[in-house]
């Protein structure tokens, strides 16, 4: 007898355990991921990826699908490559971007390159602080991809490769882990292999023309002691070419318009007057191909970019007193504002920013359309 | 007799327990440094308020204020701390009051001086090495021929003919300047916080006052940044 129960005993220990086991197993269970090998150039300095959100094999396969997936939009026709096709460094080449609805949105669409440098803040007008923060907003807006997330969510998990994919990345499908793996996934979108990286890394020289236009670049005019200058680095990195990463540092009023014209810019997220008509500086890398340029891409050809600096500024309350006193002729005081730039060192400068080119990057398969190059296989 | 004795004994030494736990617990164990930018006797208010030109006519607005301190060290008779990484580019933007470096895990009573310098070293300053708040990718980059800038402080002066900009980035390796400070209980408070003044209008007031109408920037031209630079001597005190 006393056997008999000692044995049920033992019996129900083990089940209890089992049962127990396996319960604990499966809610503490967390994919198995493995992290993203990649390296940077040490040029591009420091850079951080969130704790909630770490760079895994799995993620950015997630997020590149759902990056090329016009299933995220309403007409199930708008993808995110839509307006940022890899071939033009993911613009669109359109002045200003359409989506679902047909209609004209109010900026240019932005080039998604080296985002893990550069300003912290997202969209021309900065209002949002991180990637995964935007990732959301075209999909949801209803002239970008017009979708709700509610119904989107619903919709992918009814497809196994999404269900498989999501589970591997995530363990989870819900809107948070759509905006986190997009966000991964553009985070792999490094351009650092143009003609401007290999002169850096001393595997290139640059023409007599180029060279002559980076000196210009990187220089603010000074006339007292004879430098001249595009001035370029004032808003633009000398490694990155994007703006600044600190605070709002990487926001200025290039003197588009002047105060009755000027739109609101970074205002509309801080609400002061020092930021009203601020627009985020973008990267220069690939800017030969992600042309119309400015948020509303008012200038086709880097011609008109150039010709813009050097006498179309228009004055503002914000316009950037490095903008009004680089100069270089003498007399700062003139109505005029102008870098004054003879015609050969506009040349120069323009030659130089088409070493910013990445070929490797514009055709790089791992940033491609994953439904076209038959990787997939559902 | 034993008795009392012991009694005594162990009371003596609760009690020096007791007090050395609380004289451990309220010696500072870390040293707060904060910056507050002045004008003058008025502090520092950006984009809206407006400050006589020193040596002229006219007002002027400050849009930003920006400058590096580096290689802070903490000094007494016998050794010394020196901070690891040490170059902090002190900011100041709307609504923050201070810049403020903490120096954590010290004991603050153990040192006399505080140091640091306004700029940066020489051999820092001919690399781009990334290294606290270096970064050659920022806004204080010069360009890697000639290194960061030392101080940024950018503006518009307003006389009554016109506005004009005002752009002031001194840097280059003379421009380096180090400065010391006491530590005792009148300069540190009892949570080792040391509150530090930061006049900008010391870097136009050294030989003679500088008139911003006709100095409206310095960028290149070492006379003109040895003007401004000569001035990181007197530009920081006690508040």
């Amino acid at each position: 007898m006393l056997k008999m129960k000692f044995l049920a005993a033992v019996f129900l220990v083990c089940v209890i355990t089992t049962v127990a086991s396996i319960y604990l197993f499966s809610i503490n269970k967390q994919p198995d991921t493995q992290l993203v090998e990649f390296t940077t150039p040490f040029v591009f300095g420091r850079f951080q990826i969130p704790q909630d959100n770490p760079l895994t094999v799995e993620s950015v396969k997630l997020g590149r699908r759902l990056f090329y997936d016009p299933l995220l939009s309403k007409n199930n026709k708008v993808s995110c490559a839509s307006c940022h096709k890899q071939s033009l460094a993911f613009t669109d080449g359109l002045a200003l971007s359409v989506g679902v609805s047909g209609k004209s949105l109010p900026f240019n669409s932005m080039s998604l390159v080296n985002l893990m440098w550069g300003p912290k803040h997202f969209f021309w007008n900065g209002r949002s602080s991180s990637l995964e923060d935007q990732a959301l907003q075209p999909i949801e807006h209803v002239d970008e991809m017009g979708s709700n997330l509610d119904d989107l969510t619903e919709e992918l998990s009814e497809i196994k490769a999404y269900q498989i994919l999501f589970e591997q990345a995530y363990g989870e499908l819900n809107a948070a882990s759509i905006a986190k793996a997009l966000a991964n996934f553009q985070r792999t979108l490094v351009s650092s292999n143009s003609r401007y990286d290999q002169f850096l890394r001393g595997e290139v020289s640059f023409s007599r023309q180029e060279e002559f236009g980076r000196k210009l670049f990187m220089a603010h005019p000074d006339t007292k002691v004879s430098l001249r200058g595009g001035n370029c680095i004032d808003c633009h990195s000398q490694f990155l070419t994007s703006g600044f990463s600190s605070v709002f540092d990487g926001f200025s009023n290039n003197g588009l318009d002047d105060d009755i014209n000027l739109a609101e810019g970074l205002y509309g997220l801080t609400k002061l007057e020092a930021h009203r008509g601020l627009f985020k500086a973008p990267t220069l890398r690939n800017i030969a191909v992600t042309s119309p340029y400015m948020h509303d891409g008012r200038f086709k050809t880097l011609e008109e970019v150039l010709a813009h600096y050097n006498g179309g500024i228009k004055r503002s309350k914000t316009l950037s007193p490095l903008i009004i006193e680089a100069d270089n002729l003498a007399d700062t005081k003139a109505e005029h504002i102008s870098l004054n730039l003879a015609p050969h060192e506009v040349l120069a400068i323009i030659s130089f920013l088409h070493t910013l080119t990445d070929e490797s990057f514009l055709t790089n398969k791992a940033f491609s359309d994953p439904f076209k190059t038959g990787e997939l296989n559902d | 007799m034993i008795k009392p004795l012991k009694i005594i004994g162990l009371v003596s030494v609760s009690l020096l327990i007791c007090i050395a736990i609380v004289w451990y617990n309220t010696v500072p164990k870390q040293l707060t440094v904060r910056f507050y930018p002045f004008l003058g006797n008025k502090p520092l208010v950006l984009n809206n308020a407006k400050y006589p030109n020193p040596g002229g006519e006219g007002e002027f607005t400050i849009r930003d204020f920006q400058f590096f301190i580096s290689n802070l060290e903490l000094t007494n008779n016998r050794n010394n701390y020196k901070e690891q990484e040490s170059y902090h580019l002190a900011r100041f933007d709307v609504g923050k009051a201070y810049y403020e470096i903490t120096i954590s895990e010290i004991s603050v009573s153990n040192f006399q001086q505080l140091v640091f310098n306004i700029g940066i070293d020489r051999k820092a300053n001919g690399t781009i090495v990334i290294a606290g708040d270096l970064d050659p990718n920022s806004r204080m980059a010069w360009n890697w021929q000639v290194g960061y800038k030392f101080l940024l402080l950018e503006g518009s002066l307003f006389t009554q003919e016109q506005q004009q900009p005002l752009v002031y980035h001194i840097g280059f390796n003379e421009s380096y300047t180090r400065l010391n400070f006491p530590l005792n209980s009148n300069t540190v408070s009892n949570d080792g916080i040391i509150k530090l003044k930061v006049d900008i209008l010391t870097l136009f007031n050294q030989a003679e006052l500088i008139d911003m109408n006709e100095i409206p920037n310095v960028k290149f031209d070492p006379e003109d940044v040895a003007k401004i630079a000569n001035g990181f001597k007197h530009f920081i005190s006690i508040l």
